[in-house]
């Protein structure tokens, strides 16, 4: 039974690779820092004012930047406009193409009021904004997860997990933002505790049920069929053991946590800092974890 | 009568020697590019000696009744024609793999020149005019039939009818029509991972 050994077979290639995660990693950011601009302007969580404007402007210019690693993955790059003119409603690719249109639009909308100071259309756009981000980063999830042949793309839990890891990586973002603008680029040199602590927080939480989540995956897969089986022990103790268990989970998901909650380093702000620094390194791993990884196990 | 054809394809397992005749036959008539296959047969050695024996599978598109890769292909690049058979459109075709990424058979490849995916068609433009599809002519051992799955009087038919048949990963719920007889299931499951992958294509 244990005898037998591949001679020969064909792999045609890597389908996704790393430029699409970079891609959904920035489009996770631009999410992110989108829900955090709302927090002030839409839903009026006064706390978060400093952050709205700021937020804003990096949620547009990377969702702006993101599918430049689109286009830069696909082979006929001439041919983009396709996506708008035939259209597949069964491909999470298309509800994209206008996910991607439609969601920055509304981001410069709302910003635009938000600059002008217009206080009502701010709050309308805002909240109209808030599906959009999590659309936008939601169907990435299920553009993995129609992979079907691929046990860690093909997972229900991968839209949720996909949102709550951007909603994770935008706030480390919106933390490392929010401690540089104060120290340099305002005239106090003042850093704004209170924000950042409710951030911390916030940081914490998400990350509890992110690693709610990705514990799910793992267990379930497991247990699961043949091919999820393989697919776990590649996390666990394969190739990518070192990215998903130590570079992902612990530097990026458990010592950050324990940053943000113990008594004794929540209020230290450097080390604040290089735990939203680790969350932003852990979120892009596991987003190269699971389009990567999700693909190294051949098929057949 | 014109009733409407369902191709479809069977590979007697029993039949086949290994010799990749079917690959070569494939890569000529359609000037598949170094390094990419559309069609070719993997090779496995089971056993301890001196009670071993080489399994041969042949993998080609199975040109499934509900294909995954026409379901998520968003310029309708990829189409199914109402004889079964799966085409990606070379105009319409942007490159963004989403097709490759979701076949449960890694059948598809992007050309490295032309920045399109391509796959195997059951060479539609030949078995469209009657004729049979390259692989099948080029196979020495005979262990490749084609028809029509709708003639209840064609050779693949009767096979199929006769034969204990099944195709691989019928559990993707992709309907598969490509079907084999003797069909190992260690032989499909058998993998090479990642970076050993490299020595087994070059």
């Amino acid at each position: 039974m244990d005898s037998i050994q591949l001679l020969y077979d064909i792999h045609n290639g890597e389908t996704f690779g790393a430029m699409i995660a970079i891609y959904f990693y920035l489009t996770g950011l631009s999410a992110g820092s989108f829900i955090v601009s709302t927090l002030s302007y839409g839903f009026g969580f006064e706390r978060f004012k400093p952050l709205g404007k700021i937020g804003i402007v990096l949620a547009t210019l990377l969702l702006v930047a993101a599918p430049m690693f689109l286009l830069a993955h696909s082979g006929q790059k001439l041919r983009v406009w396709h996506l708008f003119v035939y259209l597949r409603w069964t491909s999470p690719i298309t509800w994209g193409s206008f996910l991607l249109i439609l969601y920055p639009i509304n981001c410069i909308i709302y910003g635009f009021f938000m600059f002008k100071g217009r206080k009502r259309l701010t709050r309308i756009f805002g909240l109209i904004g808030i599906p959009l981000a999590l659309m936008v980063h939601g169907y990435t999830g299920f553009i993995l997860a129609f992979g079907k042949a691929r046990p860690l793309w093909n997972s229900s839990i991968m839209p949720l997990l996909f949102l709550v890891s951007a909603i994770v990586s935008g706030i480390a973002m919106m933390i490392l933002v929010s401690v540089v603008r104060d120290r340099f680029f305002t005239k106090e040199h003042k850093i704004n505790t209170d924000v950042v602590s409710a951030l911390a927080q916030m940081l914490g939480w998400c990350l509890v049920f992110d690693l709610f989540l990705t514990a799910c995956e793992v267990v379930v897969h497991s247990i699961s069929h043949l091919g999820a089986q393989e697919s776990t022990a590649l996390l666990l103790t394969g190739s990518f053991a070192g990215l998903f268990l130590l570079l992902e989970n612990l530097a990026g998901k458990v010592i950050p946590l324990a940053v943000v909650f113990l008594p004794r380093t929540r209020g230290c702000i450097p080390l604040l800092l290089i735990a939203s620094i680790l969350v932003m390194i852990g979120i892009y791993t596991m987003r190269y974890n699971v389009v990567v990884g999700g693909e190294y196990i051949p098929l057949l | 009568m014109a009733r409407e054809k369902r191709f479809g394809f069977l590979v007697d397992l029993r039949r086949c020697i290994g010799c990749q005749s079917c690959s070569i036959a494939c890569k000529q008539e359609w000037n598949v590019p170094v390094g990419r296959y559309r069609c070719w047969v993997k090779q496995v050695a089971k056993g301890v000696f001196p009670n071993t024996r080489k399994s041969f599978l042949p993998i080609l598109c199975n040109n499934c009744e509900k294909p995954i890769c026409v379901t998520v292909c968003p310029v309708l690049a990829s189409y199914q024609k109402p004889n079964g058979i799966v085409e990606v459109d070379p105009h319409k075709c942007i490159g963004c793999r989403y097709c490759m990424a979701s076949c449960p058979y890694g059948v598809r490849y992007l050309h490295p020149d032309l920045g399109i995916v391509q796959k195997c068609n059951w060479c539609s433009h030949r078995t469209e005019n009657g004729l049979q599809p390259a692989c099948v002519e080029a196979c020495p051992a005979s262990a490749r039939i084609f028809g029509d799955l709708n003639d209840p009087a064609s050779e693949i038919s009767k096979q199929i009818a006769q034969n204990a048949v099944q195709p691989i990963k019928p559990e993707m719920g992709t309907d598969p029509r490509a079907f084999y007889i003797g069909l190992d299931d260690m032989t499909v499951e058998v993998k090479a991972h990642g970076h050993e992958l490299a020595h087994t294509t070059e």
